[in-house]
């Protein structure tokens, strides 16, 4: 950061431009792109505690996502209940898929969990995609006319753009709180050598499962509000690879492990796959696959630290240059 | 008595790295363990810090059974340790550092600071500088400033003063004498015999899995077996000589 801009005023001037984005920009069609945004990045900060902050790069956080996406529906679907009921529930199935899941794999380090939670996310979409309880490949619709608020159907798009940005601020203020306190540090630790930390007395495993269980708990919810916005699941939107590979991907390409990194991520992709879905339309579905792969290569080869970091390098030198000038 | 190692074993296949080993320890000591490359002493002391398993013996450590209890037990328990290449916490600074082994008796984070700002004080080094801009002699420090972080019982340091510089070697045995005179203690795997000589009281020699000798640092150096398999015979014309 340069002298004039702290981190406290950097903090305020980013609120104050997600506050006002929609009311700068009021054609529906930047609103759209904002939710988005929000989206994206409440998904990747909800990855970013397990994967960025632990290390522990997990490549099937769509399970999380689907399942937090597929438990309003089905208790619409099933019980005429309003999709917001359905989040808490959505909540309880992904801590209890974590923990679940957590115990047998993070006895595994490095690309093993990495394959094992792709292996365990496709599984369930195949699940999904074959069980008609939740609506086997077809998916689950929402209420296709509001009967209340309750339902949380709106024809504007400021009410998701400012609900979504609540959610994206208690989830950074969490990981705020996280960051400066033992947690935080212990998962640091972890990330650059468990067997360091653990000779230091950290309890390497408990402290692995908690983060994976409140990063599938937000991530759930990431995936309750798409759906919100949506109202419509199938196993693909819910459970496919490309969900888990964009979260890893926002994280990554604007620093994962730091607080606002995958903001400044989602900050140039959702722009980016809104622009060639724009000019290509349907026809270059595939391109978000060479668009992802792209940048992955971009990330390994040149930024490892992704573009947070490189802003921390640079900003410093920027600063003294403009004042030498 | 603080640590009792009683016949020790560990294989790996059929390869037996450690085979019945022995080592008691008092409160207050400082015990050297040396040997050469491959003798069994880095898979000992991994045994007595908890990051191996052993496959036969007991390890007792303040009248608690530890054998097959977890690195992060050992730490609670009190036993702290460096590793033979440093494995310091590369994106944190020094204090950050320090501050994951203060948590161990300090949860608050304030609390925390304070412990870490005494110790790296005491280290001697700089509480801000990122701790991938140190070379090995800072890093060695720096691993020593973080168990010291998690008050230990015993400290075991694996080569810890290796590829130093005289005047760092110097400065690196004072920084020992320190946290022993602070009620620490020590145990050392060193190849440095001025490390050994200048700091123990008691040696334990390796030599394919199997001590071969123990004693004071004046008595072992003398040993034949201990010429024979470690400090050659080089040094005997050198203990002849002087």
């Amino acid at each position: 950061m340069t002298r004039f801009l702290t981190p406290r005023l950097a903090v305020a001037l980013l609120a104050g431009a997600l506050l006002l984005y929609p009311v700068a920009l009021p054609g529906a069609f930047y609103r759209d792109i904002g939710v988005t945004f929000l989206l994206a990045a409440i998904s990747a900060s909800a990855w970013n505690i397990v994967g960025g902050y632990a290390g522990q790069v997990s490549v099937g956080h769509s399970m999380f996502f689907g399942l937090g996406a597929y438990a309003p529906l089905l208790l619409y679907n099933l019980w005429g209940w309003p999709p917001i009921a359905g989040i808490p529930f959505g909540i309880l199935l992904a801590v209890g898929l974590a923990l679940a899941i957590g115990i047998p794999t993070f006895r595994l380090s490095g690309h093993y969990f990495s394959m094992a939670t792709i292996a365990v996310a496709e599984l369930i979409r195949i699940s999904a995609g074959t069980w008609d309880l939740v609506g086997a490949a077809i998916g689950l619709q929402g209420p296709a006319t509001a009967r209340g608020w309750w339902d949380l159907t709106f024809r504007s798009e400021l009410p998701y753009y400012y609900g979504f940005l609540a959610v994206l601020g208690i989830l950074l203020a969490i990981t705020a709180a996280i960051e400066g306190r033992r947690f935080g540090y212990y998962l640091r630790a972890i990330k650059t050598s468990e067997r360091a930390a653990r000779s230091l007395g950290v309890p390497a495993r408990l402290t692995k499962m908690k983060a994976l269980a409140l990063s599938a708990a937000f991530t759930s919810v990431a995936g309750s509000l798409y759906v919100v916005k949506t109202g419509f699941i199938d196993p693909d939107s819910g459970f496919g690879i490309l969900v888990s590979v964009q979260m890893v991907i926002v994280a990554a390409l604007g620093g994962a492990g730091t607080l606002f990194g995958p903001l400044v991520g989602a900050l140039i992709l959702v722009p980016l796959q809104t622009a060639t879905n724009t000019w290509f339309g349907g026809g270059g579905s595939g391109l978000t696959y060479i668009l992802y792969g792209g940048i992955i290569v971009l990330i390994a080869r040149f930024e490892p630290g992704g573009l947070f970091d490189l802003w921390h390098r640079l900003a410093p030198r920027l600063w003294k240059r403009g004042h030498a000038a | 008595m603080l640590l009792e190692a009683t016949n020790v074993s560990k294989a790996f296949g059929n390869f037996l790295a450690v085979a019945g080993a022995d080592l008691s320890v008092d409160d207050g000591e400082i015990i050297g363990l040396i040997g050469p490359n491959g003798a069994g002493k880095s898979t000992f002391f991994n045994c007595v810090a908890g990051e191996t398993t052993p496959t036969a013996g007991r390890i007792v450590f303040a009248g608690q059974d530890v054998t097959r209890a977890s690195p992060e037990a050992h730490a609670r328990a009190g036993i702290g340790r460096t590793f033979q290449v440093p494995a310091t916490f590369e994106d944190m600074s020094v204090i950050h550092n320090v501050m994951v082994g203060a948590f161990l008796r300090h949860p608050d984070r304030h609390d925390a600071r304070d412990q870490a700002r005494r110790i790296v004080e005491l280290t001697g080094l700089r509480a801000d500088q990122p701790a991938r801009s140190l070379g090995t002699p800072g890093r060695k420090r720096l691993e020593i400033a973080r168990v010291l972080a998690a008050e230990p019982k015993l400290m075991l340091l694996d080569e810890s003063l290796a590829g130093l510089t005289p005047t760092e070697l110097r400065q690196a045995i004072a920084l020992v004498r320190r946290i022993h005179e602070m009620g620490v203690t020590i145990v050392i795997v060193e190849h440095i015999m001025e490390v050994i000589m200048t700091l123990t009281k008691r040696v334990l020699v390796f030599n394919q899995g199997h001590v071969i000798a123990s004693g004071t640092p004046e008595e072992v150096v003398k040993e034949e077996a201990v010429i024979e398999a470690y400090l050659g015979r080089r040094h005997r014309r050198q203990d002849g000589n002087g």
